[in-house]
């Protein structure tokens, strides 16, 4: 199951995949893809960063020309695809870095997209945190996605925000199952209004998550996300997690 | 297919040995190893065997990563050396296959994964060894008899690793060395099409695709991972021009894949029918009128060319999948080529690029004209560009020559040998006149309209 986080900074996008990744890597082999060069997925699942496949795609750009010509590229990037990976105990991440300097990189996007395509069927479950723009997602990561996810602040301008993003994934040919709003930092009151503001334009809110202190704690002290046991934003991730898996 | 104590197939390929389950790593960035392919006398192989020098699987330590070669030797009566590489790269293939065994690309890089259920069930080289046995020969009826070596052993390895390195070094001169002429087949690549729709790039052994990430083994190993790709085999069918580069198979390739767009293509000329630019190629070839030269200028450079305009600009002209006589999206590695715009001189004719470009080319520009060529730091005009070349004697100075010889004969005054005029007549009776290099000087010019 390939299940995309989506959403505007500052709306708890990767809180929400942070969780996901705690929870679904008990359940099964799980690779998770940081795909949002603005957000830190690796930090908040408390991981240094080696290498990101943006460096290795640099890497590759510049030195293509000075590979011996029997040494095929494509061969050579799953390599160092694979070399990029930074693997657990639990699950395996992926850093797709910054998006690529000049020159032409389509042939490059395009295998690299394959690889990762290729790597993304050993895993039960592929969790990975896009931008808004999914700029990452069509190019480079993978077209197939089972179930993308917006995460928006409890705000009018945050569902329209997600209409945008399901408009933009239908234009760029992101094939999903699926499209389900989160609601980030809701209140009681809240909660309501954001399931009929979805309704209006024909979206659903799978969870909503309470305004939670302790993430606002780890988040303040710079600690792992993923260290958190028992908080209410985890609790509702879980039960999101349960209503996807059932689907 | 001999009995082994995991699956063989090819449902296997792809798959990916997570840490987490993993029993070994086998050679890797932790550790070192190689593959190698060798055809040999017969006599030199005692067939189906397998030998391990150094640890089996089954004495690893969990968890670690240990060296890796592998060694396999050949021999059939129609088997040629050449057929090393090809053969070669299927170990990659094969490896896979198997079940809870994980192969990552070729010769001194490689990198093996051994899952821990593979090691469980009893996985262990002889039994890798025997699959590469039965699958090689399954695949290749010409392969008579085979031998399996695999060395674990962290100093035994050292001797097959700068063997198997030696033995690359000599393939890769020999592929380097290879032409148009010495393969049928070529690529086609429509990755650009999204953005220059009329565009489609022809990738030979002697032209890299514009964008400098395709040569004609990538063409050929893309078009085995997915035949139906953006990438795609072209029969190069007659020959119709060696030297300009002008084949059949690729002008009715080009004319379906770019609409009707575009019916000819020189794949090794500026002139006539160049090859159409994407948007991405790496570098622009383009001719000089005024000193009967090319220049080169690639991406990166960000000054002007001696014609005052900086890269940008030109591939702004030249880009979108037309064909602009004169100017041309390549790749850097189209100047190792030894087709480099043959049909129109190529080294002889080269007179400028940037300094960042020719150091990068370096030793592989011929070294009678490499001092010849003007880079930013000694012309960045055409008149500087014209003075170092002349200082310089640089070989176009001769077709100078000529051509004020042909002026003073009673021509019109050119400074180019050759000046074709190309008259295309076009439906609606319209036509196309490209003057090379001519100076017309008149009083008064009148175009009138032909109203029959």
């Amino acid at each position: 199951m390939i299940i995309a986080v989506s959403g505007k900074g500052g709306t708890g996008k990767t809180v929400v995949a942070s969780f996901l990744v705690k929870i679904l890597s008990k359940e099964g082999d799980l690779l998770a893809i940081d795909a949002d060069p603005d957000a830190n997925l690796a930090d908040t699942l408390g991981i240094e960063t080696k290498k990101t496949i943006g460096t290795v795609r640099e890497e590759l750009m510049r030195d293509r020309d000075k590979l011996p010509p029997t040494q095929s590229w494509r061969q050579k990037l799953e390599y160092d695809v694979m070399g990029a990976t930074i693997e657990t105990d639990t699950f395996d991440l992926l850093v797709m870095g910054r998006p690529e300097g000049q020159g032409c990189y389509c042939p490059l996007n395009h295998v690299l997209r394959e690889i990762i395509d290729t790597v993304a069927k050993n895993y039960d479950f592929v969790i990975i945190d896009a931008e808004a723009g999914l700029e990452h997602l069509s190019r480079r990561t993978t077209q197939d996605v089972d179930v993308m996810l917006v995460v928006t602040d409890p705000s009018k301008r945050g569902v329209t925000t997600a209409q945008r993003i399901k408009e933009l994934a239908e234009h760029l040919e992101i094939n999903f199952k699926g499209l389900y709003l989160i609601a980030n930092r809701t209140t009681k009151e809240s909660e309501k209004k954001m399931s009929d503001y979805a309704k209006e334009v024909g979206l659903e809110v799978i969870g909503t998550i309470p305004e939670d202190e302790k993430v606002r704690k780890f988040d303040f002290e710079g600690r792992p996300l993923i260290e958190i046991e028992d908080s209410k934003a985890l609790n509702a991730v879980e039960k999101i997690v349960k209503k996807l898996v059932k689907q | 297919m001999s009995k082994l104590p995991v699956d063989v197939g090819i449902i296997y390929e792809g798959e990916r040995i997570r840490k987490a389950n993993m029993y070994a790593d086998l050679a890797g960035p932790k550790s070192k190893g190689a593959e190698l392919l060798k055809v040999v006398a017969a006599s030199k192989v005692k067939d189906g065997s397998v030998t391990v020098i150094g640890p089996d699987l089954k004495d690893m330590k969990e968890g670690s990563a240990y060296p890796f070669g592998v060694s396999i030797e050949v021999s059939g009566k129609k088997l040629e050396e050449d057929l090393e590489g090809v053969f070669e790269r299927r170990i990659h293939d094969f490896m896979n296959y198997i079940q809870g065994m994980m192969h990552l690309n070729s010769r001194d890089i490689i990198w093996c994964r051994i899952s821990k259920e593979a090691n469980k069930a009893g996985l262990g080289l002889n039994h890798v060894g025997q699959a590469m046995v039965d699958l090689f020969k399954a695949e290749f009826d010409v392969i008579e008899k085979i031998q399996v070596t695999f060395y674990t052993d962290d100093k035994k390895i050292d001797k097959f690793l700068k063997d198997a390195r030696a033995a690359y070094e000599k393939r890769d001169a020999k592929v380097r060395g290879l032409k148009d002429e010495d393969v049928d087949t070529f690529y086609g690549c429509l990755l650009c099409q999204s953005f220059a729709p009329k565009h489609v790039c022809t990738i030979t052994p002697s032209r890299t695709s514009s964008c400098g990430s395709i040569t004609w083994f990538e063409g050929r190993a893309a078009v085995k991972v997915d035949p139906k790709g953006p990438i795609f085999a072209v029969e190069k069918g007659e020959v119709i021009d060696l030297e300009k580069g002008e084949y059949s198979g690729i002008n009715e390739m080009t004319v379906e894949r770019s609409n009707g767009e575009v019916e000819r293509v020189y794949l090794h000329s500026l002139f006539d029918y160049p090859h159409t630019s994407c948007g991405c190629f790496e570098a622009i070839g383009f001719y000089i009128p005024e000193v009967d030269g090319i220049g080169v200028v690639h991406r990166d450079f960000r000054g002007v060319t001696p014609f005052g305009i900086p890269f940008s600009t030109m591939a702004g002209q030249v880009g979108g999948g037309v064909q602009s006589e004169g100017f041309q999206g390549m790749a850097i590695e189209y100047m190792r080529s030894s087709k480099f715009f043959a049909a129109d001189g190529g080294w002889q004719r080269t007179v400028w690029m940037p300094k960042a470009l020719k150091d990068r080319i370096g030793n592989d520009i011929p070294e009678d004209v490499r001092d010849k060529i003007a880079t930013e730091e000694e012309a960045t005009d055409l008149d500087s560009l014209k003075a170092f070349l002349k200082e310089k004697n640089h070989p176009v100075v001769a077709r100078w020559k000529e051509a004020v010889q042909a002026s003073a004969d009673g021509g019109i005054a050119v400074s180019q040998f050759e000046m074709p005029v190309a008259g295309v007549p076009m439906a609606g009776g319209g036509m196309t006149i490209i003057f090379k290099n001519a100076k017309i000087y008149a009083e008064k010019v009148i175009i009138k309209r032909n109203d029959k």
